[in-house]
């Protein structure tokens, strides 16, 4: 059946509701229909090309060498699938979309058209599946988000899982400065040494507290996936694990003057051995 | 909706008068809701730098908080007045337009008393506006009512000028009953603003970072 | 629809005393008399306090920089005052206050009867001469913060050289964002809300007005202040102008800050005046399940601004004291907080992008409905859909302080509030789709702009589910990322939709058809160009570009180049848009009064609109969506469903 000739027959046999044919029948008939077949076929193809969209979003994030943390994984990963679980409800709506410019039909000219279309001016089967579907997308994404926002929160306290913390060392502290338009950061376990490239081991908890001595900045390691406000007049804390090594990079994220777009800089993430070395080093230039 | 033919009309729009003042009513509502959020924001302001205590600087120097009394005279005013007005309203329903212009009369002069007295309570706080957060706060208390209190002071002696006028009638009262419902909003907000200030002095939190530093 | 309704006429009503000549004063006055006395008494004000202003209470501050401010703060307000009493916004109050009431020929005069085009000057109480003046006020601003996007995107095409100075540029950000929220806020309301709704409800005005001239001219005093930043050190922090940040910019702040003060009492008195016309003027009959759809949104949308808008006034007032009278509301040294600031204007801040997007919404629904022949799918959905917008837009504003670290816990319920707002937002998704479901298009401009819109919106829409989720906002805050998400919702969106919106009401404001060709072609060109630029722009901020900034690492040279392309395309595209409007205001082909065959009641009164709308107030005997022919496949249920025929 298509829609250019519609079952006419039904329209002069009103019938009481409740001789409605069973719903099973009605559903088949509605798969029947012509239009209704091309919108799922429709809606299948553009969702499989959506699909892969979360691919490339991924490789778009990685292209600078993330991931680098646990952090960054979980981040990614929630971006993955909230892009797959959401993939249908788009692919529908786009079907839709592109099938009613001209699937039903359509007319062009200058008048206003004579022939009128389908009154259709509710549809509860419609309107309750559709609600119910949001709902449980939306209700999968908030319980994702906010196991997801505990499991970050444990990681960026230094608590990971044993098995995610080789040595169950101790966290590292570091106290990040933003000033306009340099990072400061020093190690008050270290000695209070200072620098502007932030130096770490692998694989050993940091923890940050970050402040600003003048506006608000925003410390924002890129690849490890952390970004907390420098607040003036209050101290903001965060913290990562990173688990590769390699230079990454630091931004300020939050427009804080003229040199906002130059205040970057770069996190190393070293072996071990090397960053006692490096510690070494700056401890015998400048100890506080 | 027709109306009972001795209601007066609404020249411009020829409608009865208790239709045009039914949109007004809502009007006015509108206005005090968003003036309520105006409101709230002055008193978020005022209770969330009273929290944070940041960089210890909420206290004023030496301890000088402003004298709770004054914030409380002033309410004491702004409801007298709006008490004055319900009863003027009262009066006019009555048919006693004498009545109502000796309320309307003794609300602007007991508004533009206090009024002089928010200013002079501005002026002589035992701090200046730069003097710390809870003397920020503090002045924009005073400021938020002072504003108040001038709008009240318009309309008071705008009753005052069309009950002498003769625009308002036994039968067409509206326009009172609107000025009282604001004022009725006024003095709350002030109260509130009193009690504020009364409450929240010295700051609970007392180991607040010191400004660029890590020291607690 | 129409029907005869009984009408008080009113040359049978006892008038007041008539003062004068019908407007009195308001004979004399217009946007001449305004000018000249705001800025005689900017310079007045500029020239005494140089010489005697003395900064008030400044213990702590730099004194010479807190008088500076002080002068600058009274000499834009003075503009503004003086600006509203050349005009004659403050003879009403005094009439009243005198109990000098308007007679039936002073509100006529002051209606802009007889005057001709001059009406356009002057405090002008006409609706339809309101939503005029603010359609082409909208198209300035629009002009204006599209110019300085070129601006801003050639700085960022130009990837291997600094265009401008730094300051500069962070000054091109600040005006772009504030002028286009500004111009977005009113694009719809402004030109549609006044001049549509109150024919649409079958009412003879606005329920106020007098408030409603107010509300424009307002609008129209605030932005001087505004547009004279740039030459005064400019808006160099961004829209949001975050403090302390903004405590150390130039004199050109406190134009930002008095045009907020008073761009928020404009806003206030427009939301007033719409909600009580929308909810006490309806015509006979127009019952609560009768109203258009339209209404119902831009009473939705005047509801948030009404509630939240003081918020942002109040953030900015506290901003300008902390200029000029010192004190440290958001000064951290002197015990001032940073997230004070950011809570206050996010309360307003987030609900102001739904003040944006509903109303285009809603007149989307309008107008599709007309171009498809066929009722509104689900009305009351519709209306749920809104309300639950409303209800929930308002305990959201956290989700833009994730990253601050205000109270980190906060993450979690805001992370659930905001993923609940796409619940009753799916609700408009699928009003709009089960409209178009088994319709015939008619594809004319107006109806392309739906098209576009719900494309944009799910874009939009599917980057803000990745946005309201802290951990991948972790990433992106702060990133070009959400630029790129926040042009769909705001330009793909509000803007595309209030493009339809033009398209559609065009013949009924000005009694000509909006050239199709021409217009479609500046559409699409636009369309197709924001696509480009904002698609691109996704992809720099995936890569780690912040935003903000104008010099970056290479790895973004490919997306940024895309971008400006993309730029210059919408360019061009709203340059032929525009030449389309104005050839087509000027000399397009005439209307008549119901070019589209709709059955709101705007197009059942003549075009040009007369004076006071209709000749004999219509009564409503159904709702305006009675299209469309019984469903061949399910007529049975359908049948007794239709509504009574309509005239
Ligand atoms: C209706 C149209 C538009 C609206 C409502 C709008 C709104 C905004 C807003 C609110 C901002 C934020 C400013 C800030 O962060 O302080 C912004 C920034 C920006 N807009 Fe637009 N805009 C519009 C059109 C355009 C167009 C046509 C372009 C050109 C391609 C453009 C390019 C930009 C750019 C590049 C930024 C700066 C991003 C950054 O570095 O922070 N905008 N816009
Ligand atoms: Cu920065
Ligand atoms: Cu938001």
């Amino acid at each position: 059946m298509s829609i250019d000739n519609p079952p006419t027959i039904e329209v002069d046999q009103p019938e009481e509701p409740t001789n409605r044919p069973a719903a099973d029948h009605r559903l088949k008939e509605w798969l029947s229909r012509g239009y209704v077949r091309r919108i799922i076929a429709l809606s299948i193809v553009i969702g499989l090309l959506i699909i892969p969209l979360a691919w490339v979003v991924i490789h778009f994030m990685n292209l600078s060498g993330a991931p680098a943390s646990a952090i960054m994984v979980e981040i990614e990963r929630t971006m993955f699938v909230f892009t797959v679980v959401s993939a249908p409800l788009m692919a529908i709506t786009l079907a839709i979309l592109f099938y009613s410019l001209t699937g039903w039909g359509r007319v062009t000219g200058e008048d206003p058209p004579m022939q009128e279309s389908p009154a259709i001016r509710t549809n509860g089967t419609a309107v309750v599946l559709w609600i119910a579907a949001t709902s449980i997308l939306a209700g999968f994404l908030v319980i994702w988000g906010l196991v997801e926002l505990a499991t970050i929160t444990s990681y960026a306290n230094g608590s990971t899982p044993a098995n995610q913390q080789p040595n169950g060392q101790k966290a590292i502290d570091i106290n990040v400065t933003g000033q306009q338009w340099v990072w400061t950061f020093q190690y008050p376990d270290q000695g209070a040494v200072t620098s502007d490239t932030l130096i770490v081991p692998i694989n050993v908890p940091l923890y940050f507290n970050v402040t600003s001595k003048d506006v608000v900045h925003d410390f924002w390691v890129v690849e490890l996936g952390i970004k907390i406000d420098a607040n003036p007049g209050a101290i903001t804390n965060t913290g990562v694990t990173p688990d590769k090594l390699g230079t990454f990079n630091i931004r300020c994220a939050e427009l804080c003057g003229l040199h906002h777009a130059y205040m970057q800089t770069k996190i190393q993430v070293v072996t071990q051995a090397e960053f006692d070395a490096w510690v070494r080093e700056m401890g015998g230039k400048r100890t506080v | 909706m027709s109306a009972p033919v001795t209601e007066p009309l609404y020249p411009t729009t020829g409608e009865p008068v208790s239709i045009n003042a039914r949109r007004n009513r809502m009007g006015i509502w509108l206005c005090i809701v968003s003036d309520i959020t105006g409101t709230v924001a002055l008193l978020v302001a005022y209770s969330y730098l009273w929290s944070l205590n940041v960089n210890n600087a909420w206290a004023p120097p030496n301890d000088a908080w402003a004298p709770p009394t004054t914030f409380w005279l002033i309410v004491l005013g702004t409801a007298v007045a709006t008490a004055l007005m319900w009863w003027g309203l009262r009066q006019i329903d009555q048919g006693n337009r004498r009545g109502l212009m000796l309320a309307a009369s003794l609300s602007m002069l007991i508004i533009l008393v206090t009024f002089i007295g928010q200013i002079v309570q501005l002026s002589t706080f035992p701090f200046g506006p730069s003097d710390g957060a809870y003397a920020s706060a503090t002045f924009w208390l005073c400021i938020g009512s002072a504003i108040h209190l001038s709008l009240l002071l318009f309309l008071t002696q705008a009753i005052m000028g069309r009950t002498r006028a003769g625009r308002i009638t036994q039968g067409n009262s509206s326009h009172v009953r609107l000025v009282a419902m604001y004022m009725t909003w006024a003095t709350i907000a002030i109260l509130l603003g009193a009690i504020f200030a009364t409450v929240m002095t010295t700051s609970p939190n007392t180991n607040s970072p010191t400004f660029g530093t890590f020291q607690e | 629809m129409t029907d005869t309704a009984v009408v008080h006429q009113t040359h049978d009503v006892p008038q007041p005393k008539q003062h004068g000549k019908p407007g009195g004063i308001l004979r004399h006055t217009s946007i001449v008399t305004g000018t000249a006395l705001g800025l005689v008494a900017a310079i007045v004000t500029y020239a005494i306090g140089s010489h005697f202003f003395v900064p008030w209470g400044t213990t702590n501050a730099d004194a010479s920089q807190v008088g500076l401010n002080a002068l600058v703060a009274a000499t834009y307000f003075a503009w503004v005052i003086f600006f509203m009493i050349g005009i004659g916004a403050f003879a009403g109050p005094i009439r009243w206050a005198l109990g000098h009431d308007l007679t039936h020929d002073d509100a006529e005069y002051m209606a802009g009867k007889d005057q001709g085009k001059w009406r356009y000057w002057k405090y002008t109480t006409d609706h339809k001469v309101v939503g005029t003046q603010y359609l082409i006020m909208a198209m300035f601003l629009l002009g204006l913060g599209g110019l300085l996007a070129m601006l801003i995107r050639t700085e960022l095409g130009i990837t291997w050289a600094e265009v401008f100075d730094p300051n500069f540029y962070n000054s091109l950000i600040g005006t772009h964002g504030i002028v286009m929220i500004i111009a977005l806020i009113i694009v719809v309301t402004g030109p549609f809300g006044n001049f549509i709704l109150p024919i649409m409800i079958g009412a003879r005005d606005m329920a106020f007005p007098r408030l409603n001239a107010l509300s424009f001219w307002l609008l129209f005093a605030a932005i001087p202040p505004l547009a004279s930043n740039l030459f005064l050190g400019g808006i160099r922090d961004g829209w949001t102008v975050y403090q302390p940040l903004a405590s150390q910019a130039p004199i050109g702040m406190i134009g930002y800050q008095v045009t907020i003060i008073v761009f928020a009492f404009s806003t206030g008195v427009a939301s007033v005046n719409l909600i009580t016309t929308s909810v006490t003027m309806r015509a006979r009959g127009m019952t609560w399940n009768r109203v258009p759809i339209f209404v119902i949104g831009v009473i939705a949308s005047s509801v948030m601004g009404l509630v939240w808008f003081p918020m942002f006034q109040y953030s900015q007032m506290l901003a300008l004291s902390d200029k000029v009278i010192a004190t440290s509301f958001y000064n951290p040294i002197m015990g001032g907080s940073v997230w004070l600031y950011e809570n206050l204007f996010w309360l307003l801040g987030h609900p102001e992008v739904y003040v944006v997007v509903i109303p285009g919404t809603a007149a989307l629904m309008e107008l599709m409905v007309v171009f498809l022949r066929k009722p509104l799918f689900s009305y009351k959905v519709a209306i749920a859909g809104f309300a639950g917008v409303v209800g929930i837009s308002s305990i959201v504003w956290v989700h833009h302080m994730y990253m601050t670290g205000w109270a980190p816990s906060a993450g979690y319920p805001f992370m659930l509030s905001t993923e609940l707002i796409s619940i009753p937002f799916g609700f408009l998704v699928l009003v709009m789709l089960g409209t178009l479901w088994r319709g015939k298009p008619w594809t004319r401009l107006p109806m392309m702009c739906v098209y576009a819109v719900i494309w944009d919106k799910v874009v939009g829409g599917i980057t803000g589910v990745y946005l309201s989720d802290v951990p991948v906002d972790q990433y992106m805050h702060g990133s070009m990322f959400v630029v790129a998400h926040f042009h769909y919702m705001l330009m793909g969106a509000g803007l595309f939709a209030a493009i339809g919106a033009t398209a559609y009401w065009f013949p009924k404001m000005t009694g000509r058809m909006l050239d199709e060709r021409l217009g479609s072609i500046g559409f699409w060109v636009a369309f197709f160009g924001f696509q480009l630029t904002f698609g691109s722009m996704f992809v720099a901020g995936l890569q780690g570009m912040p935003r903000r900034v104008l010099q970056f690492d290479n790895a973004f040279n490919i997306s940024n180049w895309l971008s400006t392309v993309g730029a210059y395309t919408i360019g061009i595209g709203m340059l032929i848009f525009l030449y389309a409007v104005i050839t087509s205001w000027r000399s397009g082909k005439p209307s008549g009064s119901n070019p589209w065959g709709g059955k709101t009641l705007e197009w059942q009164t003549e075009t040009p609109v007369p004076l006071e709308n209709f000749p004999v107030l219509p009564v409503v005997t159904s709702d305006p969506y009675g299209y469309g022919v019984p469903d061949p496949y399910d007529a049975v249920l359908e049948a007794d469903k239709q509504p009574a025929g309509v005239a």
